[in-house]
C-alpha cells in the first residue's frame, strides 16, 4: 500500500484471520496499523495486493457489491467519528443505513423496528438512557460506546478496531474493551482490533501479529508474546540512542 | 549553485519558465512607468489640445504611445534580467526568484530596484491624481451647491412615505425570495464544488470544474448588469431584481457552502462509509449535520446583502424602492430623496442588528 506522495504505508504482509478470533494488530504509531484495517473494508485503496473477506475478494469489487460486503464489517475508531450534531439514537440507527431504504434514510425515518433494535443495542452497551441526547454532550468514554452501539447495529460478522482507547482515560479503557470482548465471546464475532498496549493485547487477545514499518514481524498466540518479544522488536525504535555511537 | 550542472532536461526547462516569468513581470513594470512617466510630461508640459484647453485627462490617455512603451519595457526588461549581476535583481525576479544573497543588507538608495520601486510609487500616485481629476479646490469651495441637498435630507418631505413604505415591502421581500430561492439550489451545487468531495472520479472532477468555473464567471458579473439582462428578458419590475439577486446569491452561496464543505471533520463521514452507506447517505449523514449551522449563518448574511442591493436594483429598473428614488434625483426633489434615503437606512440598519443577533445565535 502506497499512499499519494510515495509513503510506503504497508509492504507485503501476508495474514489469514479466522472466524471467530479476536486479532489483536500491535505496533507503534506509524507503523500500518489503521492502513492494513482500512484496506480490510477499503476506507483505503490497496495500491498492490488482495484481500478475501468470508471467500470474497473484496479488492475487486465495486459499488453496491463492495457496500453489501461492508455492511457486514463494522468499524470502530480511534476518534470515535461520531456525528456530533446529533442525536446518540440517529448515531446508532446511521448503522442500519446499509439496508435502508435510501429514500426514507434521507429525511432519518427508520423502521419501527430499527428503532427498537437501535434502543436494544444502546442498552447494551449502558446508554439506553441516553438517546436523546446529542452525540458531543458525551463523554469520551460514552461517545466510544455509542460507536460501538453503532458497530452492534450493523449487525455485522467482523469488526474491525481501530485503536478504540486509545483516546480514552486509562481508566475507562476496559469499559470500552470489555464491550468489544462481549461481542466476540458471546455473538461469535471475528475482531480485528489494533493496540499499541501490550497489557490490554494480552488480557483480550486470542492471537496477535506485530507490524514495524508496515512489515508483519511477529504472529503468535497473545500470551506468548512478552515484555522482552516487545524490546527484541521494538527496543530500537524505543532507545536510538544507545545506536548512535556504532 | 553547484549543483545547477548536473541539472536534467526538466530542471533546464523550468529555469527558463521562470526566467521568462521573471522578465514578462519586468516588462509590464518598466512599461507602466514609461506610459505614466509619457503621462506625467504631457500633462506638466501645458500643450493645447485641439479646443484650445489643455489638454483633460482622457485625451491624454488616448494619445499615449502604447506600442513604443512596450517594446522599450519589453527591451529594458531583456536587458536587465541579462545583466541582473552588474544592475542587481529586477523586481520581477525578486518576486519569483527572491532576494539574492547579496543583496540582502544593501540600502534601497544603493540598489536600481529600490530607485525603480519609489518612482514607480510617486508616478502611480500622480498619474492617479491626474487621471480620476482629484481637484481639492473644487472640494472645498464649491459646497454651496451641495447645500440644498442636504437641506433637502435634512427636511424629508412627506409627499412620498406612502409610496416609500408600500415600494419597501416590495424591497424587503425582492430581497427574501431571491435569498429563499438561491439556497436550494446553492446546497445543491455546493457538493459538486467542493474539492474534498469530488476526488474519487474522473466525472466528479470534471463537474467540480464545470461548476466552480461557471459560478466564479456568474458572481464576476455584478447583479446591477444581471438586472440589465434578466429586464430585456422578463420586463421592467421586481421580477427581474429578484431573477438578478437570485443568479448572484446562487453563485455566492455555492462558493461559501462549498468552502465549509472543503473543511469538515472526515471521520464521521469515514464511519458512515464503513457502514456500508451508499453516497448520498454518506452526504446525508456524515457531511449535512457539519454544515448546517455555518450555512444558515452564511444565508442570513446573504439576506443582509441582497436587503442592501434590492434597494439599489430598482435604479436599472429591478424594482424596489430604488426605482421611484432615481426619477426624484434626477428632477432634483431632494426632499423626497430625503425621505426615501431615511426609510432605506432604516431598513438596512434593522436587517443588520436583526441577521447579527441570529447568527450571534446559531453559531
Amino acid at each position: 500500500m502506497v499512499y499519494p506522495g510515495g509513503v510506503r504505508a504497508l509492504e507485503g504482509v501476508n495474514l489469514e484471520v479466522q472466524e471467530g478470533e479476536f486479532l489483536a494488530i500491535l505496533g507503534l504509531s506509524g507503523s500500518g496499523k489503521s492502513t492494513l484495517l482500512r484496506c480490510i473494508n477499503r476506507l483505503v485503496d490497496p495500491t498492490e495486493g488482495k484481500a478475501w473477506i468470508f471467500g470474497t475478494e473484496i479488492t475487486a469489487l465495486s459499488g453496491g457489491d463492495l457496500r453489501r460486503l461492508r455492511r457486514q464489517m463494522a468499524m470502530i475508531f480511534q476518534q470515535f467519528n461520531l456525528v456530533r450534531r446529533q442525536s446518540v439514537l440517529t448515531n446508532v440507527l446511521s448503522g442500519a443505513l446499509g439496508r435502508t431504504r435510501l429514500l426514507p434514510s434521507l429525511v432519518v425515518s427508520f423502521p419501527q423496528d430499527e428503532r427498537e433494535r437501535a434502543q436494544a443495542s444502546l442498552d447494551r452497551v449502558g446508554l439506553g438512557d441516553r438517546g436523546g441526547s446529542r452525540a458531543d454532550a458525551l463523554s469520551g468514554g460514552q461517545q466510544q460506546r455509542v460507536a460501538v452501539a453503532r458497530a452492534l447495529m450493523q449487525a455485522p460478522r467482523l469488526i474491525l478496531a481501530d485503536e478504540p482507547v486509545a483516546s480514552l482515560d486509562p481508566a475507562l479503557r476496559h469499559s470500552v474493551m470489555r464491550h468489544i470482548e462481549a461481542l466476540n465471546r458471546e455473538e461469535g464475532l471475528t475482531v480485528i482490533c489494533s493496540l499499541h498496549d501490550i497489557d490490554l493485547v494480552e488480557r483480550y487477545a486470542t492471537r496477535m501479529v506485530a507490524l514495524r514499518d508496515g512489515r508483519l514481524v511477529w504472529e503468535g498466540r497473545a500470551g506468548d508474546f512478552d515484555r522482552d518479544t516487545f524490546r527484541e522488536i521494538y527496543g530500537e525504535d524505543a532507545e536510538p540512542a544507545s545506536n548512535t555511537g556504532f | 549553485m553547484s549543483g545547477l550542472n548536473t541539472s536534467s532536461e526538466s530542471i533546464t526547462w523550468r529555469k527558463a519558465v521562470i526566467r521568462l516569468q521573471a522578465t514578462a513581470i519586468d516588462a509590464a513594470l518598466v512599461t507602466m512607468l514609461l506610459l505614466m512617466g509619457e503621462l506625467l510630461v504631457v500633462a506638466f508640459s501645458g500643450r493645447r489640445g485641439p479646443t484650445g484647453l489643455l489638454f483633460s485627462a482622457e485625451q491624454i490617455l488616448d494619445l499615449l504611445h502604447y506600442a513604443w512603451a512596450s517594446v522599450a519595457g519589453i527591451s529594458l526588461a531583456l536587458i536587465w534580467n541579462l545583466l541582473y549581476r552588474r544592475l542587481g535583481a529586477s523586481p520581477g525576479r525578486v518576486l519569483v526568484i527572491g532576494v539574492p544573497e547579496w543583496e540582502r543588507n544593501l540600502e534601497w538608495t544603493h540598489t536600481l530596484r529600490g530607485w525603480f520601486a519609489v518612482i514607480f510609487i510617486e508616478f502611480t500616485f500622480f498619474a492617479g491624481w491626474l487621471i480620476t481629476e482629484l481637484d481639492l479646490l473644487t472640494l472645498l469651495t464649491k459646497f454651496t451647491k451641495a447645500a440644498d441637498i442636504v437641506r433637502g435630507l435634512m427636511h424629508p418631505s412627506g409627499a412620498v412615505l406612502h409610496e416609500g413604505l408600500v415600494l419597501l415591502v416590495q424591497t424587503i421581500f425582492l430581497a427574501f425570495m431571491a435569498t429563499a430561492f438561491a439556497i436550494p439550489v446553492a446546497f445543491v451545487l455546493a457538493f459538486p464544488s467542493a474539492r474534498n468531495l469530488t476526488r474519487g472520479s474522473a466525472v466528479a472532477r470534471f463537474a467540480y470544474t464545470v461548476s466552480r468555473t461557471l459560478m466564479n464567471f456568474v458572481r464576476a458579473v455584478e447583479p446591477l448588469v444581471w438586472a440589465l439582462i434578466f429586464i430585456s428578458w422578463v420586463g421592467i419590475g421586481p421580477f427581474a431584481g429578484v431573477l438578478a439577486l437570485w443568479v448572484h446569491s446562487v453563485a455566492a452561496l455555492t462558493k461559501l457552502y462549498s468552502e465549509q464543505i472543503e473543511s469538515i471533520d472526515t471521520g464521521p463521514m469515514d464511519a458512515i462509509t464503513a457502514t456500508g452507506a451508499s453516497t448520498l447517505q454518506v452526504l446525508r449523514y456524515g457531511v449535512v449535520p457539519q454544515v448546517i449551522p455555518p450555512f444558515l449563518s452564511f444565508t442570513i448574511y446573504r439576506w443582509d446583502i441582497n436587503v442592501r442591493m434590492s434597494t439599489i436594483i430598482g435604479f436599472v429598473g429591478g424594482g424596489g424602492i430604488g426605482y421611484i428614488l432615481k426619477p426624484r434625483v434626477d428632477l432634483g426633489e431632494w426632499g423626497e430623496v430625503g425621505t426615501l434615503v431615511l426609510l432605506i437606512a432604516a431598513t438596512v440598519w434593522l436587517m443588520d442588528i436583526i441577521s447579527a443577533k441570529i447568527r450571534e445565535r446559531i453559531v
